[in-house]
């Protein structure tokens, strides 16, 4: 399947490609443009205005994606979805520590390539965390 | 063009680029129109009437609008997001002026604070020092033009920490030697 989002990509969507990719569909194709108009038509957008897989109700993309692909019920997931919220949105709805520095290593890379780069950087970024917030549940406690 | 004022902070020989919202939404209910407000007020935005907010444009800015354009839309509201630029520097001189010194304000509350609590007690001065730190990486995020007042009330705040130079000379009191 194609998938479109605006280009620039920074936490939330790259973080939304991720969780597509792994846990939605695995053959995934990403299309970034500028203008939300631009989406090619076969294409499903995620956080943009106006698309379904966009922020809504307070809720950032990520954690539309989790609803909609009835994803909610794994704890780590859940566990990543509240940083995403905290560093896209910064509101403090949830206690995550970890989004301030993350949200910053995304800045940064963003200055230092172009979205593929991003996408290609982060991956096992989020593989590492969901591997750690996986075994913190099972664990009940921070993992060594 | 050149600053014929007083010696003032570089600025830019044209005005930037602003990312305004322009937006209306239902009278009732009220609890949507605070929920937006509190959005604005937290990026920092300066009013230039009545539903025209705005803000100096950057990828960050322009996403943060518009998401806020898509949850006014959301709820009945209509809202607009323009891409301007002021057409004199005066003008934006202004709207960053505005925005300086409501932080400035800020920045003055929390240094007010820090040295109020300078004589507290070890953990309470520790709990305090968690608080202003906190408050003041808020303020940081919606400034966007930096009055000096920034860099007082950063170190006002460190001195609460035990290690602080200033807490190791002058706290016989305090076991932290």
């Amino acid at each position: 399947m194609k998938w479109a989002t605006r280009a620039g990509i920074h936490i939330d969507r790259a973080a939304c490609a991720w969780l597509l990719r792994r846990f939605v569909d695995p053959d995934a194709e990403f299309v970034f443009v500028t203008d939300p108009a631009e989406a090619p038509a076969d294409a499903t957008p995620f956080d943009m205005r106006g698309a379904e897989l966009g922020h809504h109700h307070g809720d950032c993309s990520f954690e539309t994606i989790l609803r909609r692909y009835d994803l909610t019920a794994d704890p780590a997931l859940r566990r990543i979805a509240e940083i995403i919220h905290e560093a896209d949105l910064d509101d403090e709805r949830f206690d995550a520590p970890e989004a301030p520095g993350l949200d910053v290593v995304l800045r940064g890379l963003s200055m230092i390539g172009d979205d593929e780069h991003t996408m290609a950087v982060t991956k096992p970024v989020f593989d590492g965390l969901y591997e750690y917030y996986r075994r913190a549940t099972l664990l009940g406690r921070e993992p060594a | 063009m050149t600053d014929h004022d007083s010696p003032a902070p570089a600025v830019p020989s044209a005005p930037g680029q602003w990312v305004l919202l322009s937006y209306r939404l239902p009278r009732e209910p009220s609890t949507p129109r605070i929920t937006v407000w509190r959005k604005l007020k937290r990026l920092g935005v300066v009013q230039i009437s009545d539903g025209l907010i705005a803000l100096p444009a950057d990828a960050r800015t322009r996403e943060q609008l518009e998401w806020i354009a898509e949850e006014i839309t959301d709820v009945g509201g209509t809202a607009t997001l323009w891409i301007a630029h002021p057409a004199a520097l005066a003008e934006e001189r202004r709207l960053a002026r505005t925005m300086t010194d409501a932080r400035t304000a800020e920045y003055q509350a929390v240094r007010a604070q820090a040295e109020e609590a300078r004589h507290q007690p070890d953990d309470e001065r520790q709990r305090t020092l968690r608080k202003l730190r906190a408050e003041l990486r808020r303020i940081q995020r919606r400034d966007y033009f930096p009055p000096p007042q920034r860099r007082t009330a950063e170190a006002a705040v460190e001195a609460l920490h035990p290690a602080h130079p200033s807490n190791t000379d002058s706290a016989p009191e305090e076991n932290s030697a």
